[in-house]
């Protein structure tokens, strides 16, 4: 099983940090992006940004359920390194001309009700929820979408600035897996039982309800783009591959409903979910601008492309 | 910083010895025979050495560093070390010396002028009730006002003559054969006592957190409990780190005069409003004219903060309350939520200090001040790296870090019967019998020493007690002449036994990390009771808990 030292890792996490400042954001190679990739590199770019930050804020929910110390302050430290993967991809989105002015670019709808689910619910939910959602944001979203850009873009500062993301992502999924075995040891009935009841909780519903969403919207945004789907539903079997490897990880029901729920999404055949779930992303789209939530939380303007402040 | 990096040099030069000595103790034990003749011939080489050391001293400095004696030693010269000295002269003690290492009187109250300092403890509790002072001008007086306070009693106690400034101990050894302390100052002085009291005070030692490139930063450092009262903040760009008790005062004075503050936190304190007020000219000369109205207030202030024992100490429906309480007091203060979650302690109230202040979160939400919680990865040349990626610039950082508090050493190495040395005895955490006597150490008293720290009441309630006991000790030492008055080692391990039980059902030890725990979580520092507990157990001086040798008789 995926056993890792906890204390290791938060040594490791505490001497393995870096600054927007250790990269050089005006070094030659900006002009690599070709003209007809800027337009939809600036898509993706800021809906990139905006998974890290929502991931980050997850975290910031984890943190405060940690079951010790060292995980809490694992959990806190990559509350900042989310936040620090966001800087680093506006300070690129910067560098290749791709903010307006000093904006932050919108998320889109389905981020936005993210968002807003987030930051009003994301406390209040087990963490056995986080934990089983977070790892595949991470692996799917992140994993995937990190992937194709170095795939597509020459920028070496991009390549220089993912090596270190996905440096700090490899830990942030050993822990996610470690977590989510740890929490498959014990009664499964209570898990089960637990695990229904958190389902009931309508909070849990409205999450679902933006999750959902939001994976099959990133899947068109990545075709979009160029990228075949087929990449991004093998890093989502990454999921279920590492998580699943060990009884523990499997006893997991959080595991097994994240898990199949993922087979649904790489499944293009099963239209009695896609259908739907298609249809839902649509609908964002249509929902009137006045009934989009209207205040934006403190901490999504806490993003910054500046490596000093 | 020099004192406190002097202060670490002290704490750490008696480790090789120790380690020495070790070595030599287990040589001994391994031949018993030859135990005895090696533990004099040792003795006889340290005397030696000792005696040699201070020729040698003696030679290379002036002459007038002759050995000085006095009954009584008493170590610092702030609150603790003064009150001694009047609880002394009150009863008929008067050959004493108090050796400071600073040039002033005031100890903490001297080194803490921070915008901002005050005591958290209403003044009409927090001064000696017996010498009291009617002219408070607020509930919670400020720093300065204190240390006038502080002032007042060395002229009021005519103490100033007894006071030896610079003076800093840099060692203190029993001499068994003749019963006396002998005490080195780093000035090469030499001073000699039938008794010693140990006033240093626990929160005389600056202490900057452990964070990577410390040194680095190229701009102002300035600690809260050193001040710069020359360096101008008007228009800097100024950083505070930490958010205890220091901090929530420092930080609402800055946020007036910086162009922009950034307060760094770790963990967020329960903060609960501050009832101050200044206190009308009617009320001070009604508590001049009638002593009785004073005194009315100082028990009325001393039982409600023993009621708050309830709340602090042990984890009870009253913890609840005033965990509400200080939620409700943010809720109010603070209107964005992911701010007030920012600022959302999560633990339970007591385990660390609680914090009062009214203006701390109005002064957080400033439009030049920023509170950062993102972790710090490491200060570099021009500012602080926080995990989030983006270095913050400054041209001052403030460090409101707090005090190294003694919980497993002492400022400088103390040698007692048998070559013993406390540091070392106490790495793994300091006991003490009733936080006053330490077995193996005799004639030697700690004012503020292991567990004898309030966490809801005034500590100078609980010095008072340490004081009257000291005192009984030392008349014992002097009325009946003895060589040697040590607390019984079996006393002192039932004492704590005892406390550490207690301990454990406290609020201190319900999970959280503060400076009341060593690294492993032991707890040398808090008392688990009600002041008034506190104030019972250190009223009876039992002379069968302590083991005595008069100095005609032998050992």
């Amino acid at each position: 099983m995926a056993n890792i030292d906890l204390d290791k890792m938060l040594a490791k996490v505490k001497s393995s940090q870096w600054a927007l400042a250790d990269i050089d954001w005006d070094a030659p190679g900006a002009d690599l992006i070709t003209e007809e990739q800027w337009p939809k590199l600036k898509a993706f770019m800021a809906d990139l940004m905006w998974i890290e930050h929502v991931g980050a804020r997850g975290f910031a929910a984890m943190a405060k359920k940690a079951p010790d110390d060292t995980l809490k302050q694992i959990y806190t430290y990559f509350h900042a390194e989310e936040q620090r993967h966001a800087n680093a991809e506006m300070a690129l989105m910067k560098r290749w001309g791709m903010l307006d002015g000093d904006e932050l670019p919108e998320p889109n709808k389905n981020l936005k009700l993210v968002i807003q689910w987030l930051d009003k619910y994301s406390d209040d939910m087990p963490l056995e929820v986080l934990g089983s959602v977070i790892p595949m944001l991470e692996i799917a979203l992140d994993g995937a979408l990190c992937t194709f850009l170095l795939d597509t873009v020459d920028d070496p500062v991009c390549h220089q600035a993912f090596a270190r993301i996905n440096d700090d992502e490899s830990r942030h999924l050993g822990v996610g897996f470690h977590v989510l075995e740890m929490q498959g040891r014990g009664d499964l009935y209570i898990k089960a039982l637990k695990t229904v009841a958190t389902v009931l909780d309508p909070r849990l519903i409205l999450g679902i309800a933006s999750y959902v969403p939001l994976l099959n919207r990133m899947r068109d945004n990545v075709v979009a783009m160029g990228l075949s789907e087929e990449k991004l539903y093998a890093c989502m079997k990454k999921f279920e591959r590492i998580g699943g490897r060990t009884a523990q990880g499997r006893r997991n029901p959080w595991y097994q409903i994240i898990s199949r729920h993922g087979r649904m999404v790489v499944n293009r055949d099963n239209r009695a979910y896609h259908a739907p779930v298609d249809l839902m992303v649509r609908l964002t789209d249509y929902i009137p601008e006045r009934l989009m939530p209207s205040r934006v939380p403190t901490w999504v303007k806490g993003i910054s492309y500046r490596p000093t402040a | 910083m020099s004192n406190e990096n002097e202060q670490n040099q002290n704490t750490t030069a008696p480790a090789p010895a120790a380690k020495k000595k070790k070595a030599a103790t287990r040589k001994a034990a391994a031949r018993p025979a030859a135990k005895k003749a090696a533990v004099k011939r040792k003795a006889t080489a340290r005397k030696k050495a000792v005696a040699a050391k201070s020729s040698r001293r003696s030679d290379a400095q002036s002459k007038r560093n002759a050995v000085k004696e006095a009954s009584v030693v008493i170590v610092g010269a702030g609150f603790a070390g003064l009150g001694m000295a009047i609880r002394l002269r009150q009863a008929g003690v008067d050959d004493f010396v108090l050796l400071e290492r600073a040039d002033k009187v005031g100890g903490t109250w001297r080194d803490n002028t921070y915008p901002g300092a005050a005591c958290d403890i209403p003044s009409h509790l927090y001064s000696y009730s017996f010498a009291p002072n009617p002219h408070w001008s607020r509930h919670f007086s400020g720093s300065a006002e204190i240390l006038g306070y502080i002032e007042h009693l060395v002229k009021q106690y005519g103490l100033r003559d007894k006071i030896h400034f610079q003076q800093d101990v840099t060692d203190a050894r029993f001499d068994e054969t003749k019963g006396q302390w002998r005490v080195d100052t780093r000035q090469g002085d030499v001073w000699q006592g039938r008794a010693v009291v140990m006033a240093q005070g626990p929160l005389s030692n600056a202490s900057f957190p452990d964070i990577e490139g410390l040194t680095d930063f190229k701009g102002k450092r300035i600690h809260s409990a050193r001040w710069d009262h020359d360096y101008d903040f008007s228009g800097k760009r100024v950083a505070v780190i930490g958010t205890g008790a220091s901090a929530v005062q420092i930080i609402p004075e800055l946020a007036k005069t910086a162009g922009t503050l950034k307060v760094f936190q770790r963990t967020p304190a329960w903060v609960i409003p501050r009832p101050d007020y200044a206190t009308p000219d009617w009320n001070k000369a009604l508590f001049e004219k009638l002593p009785l109205t004073r005194k009315a207030m100082r028990q009325a202030l001393y039982w409600t903060h023993e009621t708050m024992a309830l709340a602090v100490i042990w984890n009870s429906p009253l913890t609840r309350l005033a965990e509400r309480l200080s939620l409700t007091h943010l809720r109010s203060q603070v209107k964005d939520d992911w701010m007030r979650r920012q600022l959302t302690p999560d633990f339970r109230i007591g385990c660390k200090r609680v914090l009062l202040s009214n203006d701390y979160y109005p002064a957080l939400q400033r439009d030049n001040v920023d509170l950062i919680t993102w972790p710090i990865a490491r200060i570099a040349e021009n500012g602080v790296r926080t995990c989030d990626g983006i270095e913050h610039q400054f041209d001052c950082i403030v460090f409101a870090t707090g005090f190294d508090v003694p919980k497993s050493g002492t400022p400088f190495p103390i040698r007692g019967l048998n070559g013993r040395e406390l540091g070392e005895e106490w790495s793994g955490g300091a006991r003490a019998y009733k936080s006053v006597s330490v077995a193996g150490y005799p004639n030697l008293f700690f004012t503020f020493g292991p567990n004898s720290g309030p966490g809801h009441n005034s500590a100078l309630v609980y010095m008072e007690a340490q004081l009257d006991y000291a005192v009984e000790g030392i008349r014992r030492i002097l009325d009946h002449d003895l060589k040697i008055l040590d607390v019984r080692e079996s006393v002192q391990q039932r004492h704590n036994r005892h406390l550490q039980k207690r301990l454990a059902r406290t609020n201190w030890n319900s999970g959280c990390k503060s400076w009341y725990l060593t690294e492993d979580g032991y707890n040398a520092t808090m008392y688990p009771g009600f002041a008034s507990q506190y104030r019972r157990q250190m009223s009876r001086f039992v002379d069968q808990h302590y083991r005595r040798v008069p100095q005609t008789g032998s050992a």
